[in-house]
C-alpha cells in the first residue's frame, strides 16, 4: 500500500493515463468506434481519481494544501482542466473535447516534471486557511476558462468553409463556449474576492494593484465583456470563439507570464 | 441567443432619458470604459510604476522617454487622474445600468425574473465596491511604525506626514521562528548489509531478509565446496534502543532514526552473533565472543537527514501592549495574517531586521471603506449564484416538470 501511494508512483501514473485517454480518443475519432470513446473517458475519470489521491497524499505529507509553487499549481491545473471537462461530459458528448482536455492534463503534468517537486515549508504569508480556497477557486476557474477555449478551437474548426460538421456540433461548442465561462467566471470572480480579503488580513490592503491582481482583473473584465455580448446582444458563434480564446490567453498570462516576466507580492509562484 | 432572449424576456431596452443618460447606459460605452481599463491595467504592469522607474532613469534616453511617460500620468498609472477618472466613469454607467435592470425585474418574470435580479445585484455590488474604495481614498489612513522592544509609540509615520493614534502601543517583544529543516531520506539504494573479507580480497552484499542464510564463497573456492561462511540476518530495527538493565533491544520507534540489523555468522571456525549499525559503521566489529572475526561488516541503510538545523522563516511576530492612559488596556501578538484591531486602527506585521531581532515593523491602517467593500462582495457572489445558478436551474426544473417560463 506503501508503495502504490508512493508521491512519484502517484504523479507518473495519472500522467501516463491521461497520456493513453488521450491516445485512445483520438484513435476513438479516427475509427469513430464508441467503444474507445468509452475508454478514454474511463481513463480520465481514473486520471482524476489518481490525482485526486496524489494531491490527498502531497497534503497530508506536507501538513497544507499542496497548491504553493509551479509545480504544484500545474498539477491542480491539470487536475481542474479534467473535472470541468467530467461535469461538462455528464449533459454533452464530444469525443475530440476528451482528447484535448486529456492532451492538456498530460501537458501540464510532464511542464510540472520540470520544476523541483520537493515539499518546502510556506513562508508566513502563506500560511493561512485563504490559501487552499483562494487557490482552488482561481484554479477551477482556470479550468473552465481552459476547457472553453478548446471548444472555441473546435467551433473555428469545425466552422471553417467546406467543413462536414453538422449544425448539432457546432451548437453543442457554442453551448459549451457559453456554459464554461459563466462556470468560469464565478469561479474566479470568488477566486478574486477570496484573494482580496486574504491580502487585507495578510497586508492590510485587499487592492494593491500587484502584477497577478492586475492581469486578474484584466481576465475578469475580458470575461465580464463576453458575458455581456453573450446575454445582452446574442453573440455567438465565431466572434464568441474568438473572446474565449483571448480571454484564455490572459489567463495564460495571468497564471503563467506574471510569474516570470513580472514581480510582486506572487513572486514565489515561480519558485 | 442569450439567456435572457432564450426565455423570451428581452434585454434591458435603453432608457428614454436625456442623451447622457442614454450614453452612459450604453453597453458600447460601458464596454469601451472597461476596454480603457483594461489598456490601463496592461500599461501600469509593464510600464515602470512609481520608485520603480528610478534604474531606468540612468539608461540612455531614459530620462526623455520617462519624462513624457511620467507627463501621461504612465508612471503612476493606477493614481493618475485620467484612470481616476475613467473609474468614475464606470460608476456612472454602472448607476444607470442599475437603474435600468431594477426596472426590468418588473418586466421580467419567472426564472428570467431571478436572473435579471441577480444582475441587479451584481451591479450593485460594484458600485459598494468603488464607494468603499472612494470611502478609503477620503477617510482612510495608513502608516508605518517602526520601534525596538521596550519602546512605546503613539503615532506611525505616512507619506502625508505624522499619524496620531489615540492610544500608545509598546513593544514589548519581537521574536522570529525558523522552520526546522524537513526529515528527508536521503536518496540510497535498499537497505543492504555489506561483507569484506580482507584476506580473500572479496567485498560482496545482501538484501536485509531476515533468517535467510547466505553464503559467501571466495572466488578461489572449487566448484561445489561448502561455503567458507553463512552469514543470517536475523533481526533488523528501525530504530536501535538497548535496555541496560536487560539486555533487550527495542526499537524507540518507527522512524529510521539509528537503523541496524543482528547478524549471525557461522563457519571458519568461528560463530558469532553482533548488532551492525548504519549510523555507527565503527561498531561493525571484527571479533566476537565465537573467536577471531575475518569479516568485515557494513550496515547501508536510509537515514534521515539532520532535523535540528535551521530552515527557512516560519514566521515573525510581535507582542504589543496596548496603554490608554498610561494604563495597559491589551496586550497582544501580532503575526503576518494574524492582525490586531484596536480603536478603529488594524495592525499588521509587515518586516524585521534579521540584523536587529529587537526591531519590528508595522503597517497601521484605518480603513472605513473595508466593510462597505465587504459587502460588495457578499452580494457580488449571491447576485452571480442566482444569475449563472439558481436562475438556469429553476428554468431547467420548470421546463422539465411543464411549468410555465
Amino acid at each position: 500500500m506503501k508503495a502504490i501511494l508512493n508521491m512519484t508512483t502517484l504523479f507518473n501514473a495519472g500522467l501516463a493515463v491521461y497520456f493513453c485517454a488521450m491516445v485512445c480518443a483520438v484513435i476513438g475519432l479516427m475509427s469513430r468506434r464508441s467503444l474507445f470513446d468509452r475508454l478514454a473517458n474511463g481513463l480520465i475519470v481514473a486520471g482524476v481519481c489518481i490525482q485526486t489521491l496524489y494531491l490527498g497524499v502531497r497534503w497530508e505529507e506536507a501538513g497544507r494544501a499542496p497548491f504553493s509553487n509551479m509545480f504544484e499549481s500545474l498539477v491542480l491545473f491539470g487536475w481542474t482542466v479534467s473535472v470541468v471537462y467530467l461535469l461538462l461530459r455528464i449533459r454533452t458528448k464530444l469525443p475530440w473535447l476528451a482528447a484535448a482536455s486529456a492532451a492538456l492534463s498530460a501537458l501540464a503534468l510532464a511542464h510540472a516534471s520540470t520544476f523541483e517537486a520537493d515539499i518546502r515549508p510556506l513562508m508566513p504569508a502563506l500560511q493561512s486557511n485563504w490559501l487552499s480556497f483562494h487557490v482552488m477557486t482561481c484554479f477551477l476557474g482556470y479550468g473552465a476558462f481552459a476547457i472553453s477555449a478548446l471548444a472555441a478551437i473546435g467551433f473555428l474548426v469545425v466552422s471553417r468553409e467546406g467543413s462536414a460538421a453538422a449544425d448539432d456540433t457546432r451548437k453543442t461548442l457554442e453551448t459549451i463556449v457559453s456554459q464554461t465561462i459563466s462556470f468560469g467566471f464565478l469561479f474566479l470572480t470568488l477566486g478574486i474576492l477570496t484573494g482580496a480579503v486574504w491580502a487585507n488580513s495578510a497586508w492590510g490592503t485587499y487592492w494593491s494593484w500587484d502584477p497577478k491582481e492586475t492581469w486578474s482583473l484584466i481576465t475578469w473584465f475580458i470575461y465580464a465583456a463576453f458575458l455581456h455580448f453573450n446575454f445582452m446582444r446574442g453573440w455567438r458563434g465565431r466572434r464568441a470563439a474568438w473572446i474565449s480564446i483571448i480571454g484564455f490567453a490572459s489567463v495564460l498570462f495571468t497564471y503563467y507570464g506574471v510569474n516570470f516576466l513580472l514581480s510582486g507580492l506572487h513572486s514565489y509562484a515561480k519558485q | 441567443m442569450s439567456e435572457f432572449l432564450e426565455n423570451n424576456q428581452p434585454a434591458p431596452k435603453p432608457a428614454l432619458g436625456n442623451p447622457v443618460t442614454r450614453l452612459l447606459g450604453s453597453l458600447p460605452f460601458a464596454l469601451t470604459v472597461v476596454l480603457l481599463l483594461a489598456l490601463a491595467c496592461v500599461a501600469g504592469t509593464v510600464i515602470p510604476q512609481g520608485s520603480q522607474v528610478e534604474p531606468y532613469l540612468a539608461r540612455p534616453g531614459g530620462h526623455q522617454v520617462l519624462g513624457v511617460l511620467s507627463s501621461l500620468g504612465m508612471t503612476n498609472v493606477f493614481h493618475s487622474w485620467w484612470f481616476v477618472g475613467l473609474l468614475f466613469a464606470l460608476s456612472a454607467s454602472l448607476m444607470v445600468c442599475t437603474g435600468r435592470r431594477y426596472r426590468a425585474i418588473k418586466r421580467a418574470t419567472g426564472s428570467a425574473r431571478l436572473r435579471v435580479i441577480g444582475s441587479f445585484i451584481t451591479h450593485i455590488s460594484l458600485l459598494l465596491v468603488l464607494a468603499g474604495g472612494v470611502v478609503r481614498v477620503i477617510w482612510g489612513q495608513k502608516g508605518m511604525i517602526q520601534f525596538r522592544e521596550g519602546e512605546v509609540v503613539n503615532r506611525a509615520e505616512s507619506g502625508e506626514g505624522a499619524m496620531l493614534l489615540p492610544f500608545s502601543i509598546r513593544l514589548t517583544k519581537f521574536e522570529l521562528e525558523f522552520h526546522k529543516k524537513p526529515a528527508r531520506t536521503r536518496e540510497t539504494p535498499a537497505d543492504r548489509l555489506l561483507v569484506q573479507w580482507g584476506e580473500k580480497n572479496l567485498v560482496t552484499h545482501f538484501p536485509v531478509e531476515l533468517n535467510v542464510a547466505h553464503p559467501v564463497v571466495p572466488a578461489d573456492a572449487v566448484v561445489g565446496a561448502a561455503p567458507a561462511f553463512t552469514i543470517t540476518m536475523l533481526r533488523y530495527v528501525p530504530d536501535f534502543s538497548l535496555d541496560g538493565s536487560t539486555g533487550d533491544v527495542t526499537s524507540r520507534s518507527n522512524d529510521p532514526n539509528n537503523p541496524a540489523v543482528e547478524v549471525r555468522v557461522l563457519g571458519g571456525g568461528v560463530t558469532n552473533t553482533q548488532w551492525v549499525f548504519a549510523r555507527f559503521p565503527e561498531f561493525g566489529g571484527d571479533s566476537g565472543p565465537g573467536g577471531a572475526m575475518p569479516l568485515k561488516f557494513r550496515f547501508q541503510a536510509a537515514l534521515p537527514e539532520e532535523v535540528n538545523e535551521q530552515g527557512a522563516i516560519k514566521a515573525f511576530k510581535s507582542t504589543i501592549e496596548v496603554m490608554e492612559h498610561g494604563v495597559v488596556a491589551c496586550t497582544r501578538t501580532i503575526a503576518v495574517n494574524s492582525p490586531f484591531s484596536w480603536g478603529g486602527f488594524s495592525f499588521y506585521q509587515v518586516s524585521y531586521n534579521p540584523d536587529d531581532l529587537t526591531w519590528s515593523a508595522l503597517e497601521v491602517v484605518r480603513d472605513p471603506g473595508v466593510p462597505i467593500v465587504y459587502a460588495g462582495f457578499i452580494l457580488m457572489m449571491a447576485g452571480l449564484t442566482m444569475v449563472f445558478c439558481v436562475g438556469p436551474w429553476l428554468g431547467d426544473q420548470r421546463r422539465t416538470t411543464g411549468g410555465l417560463e
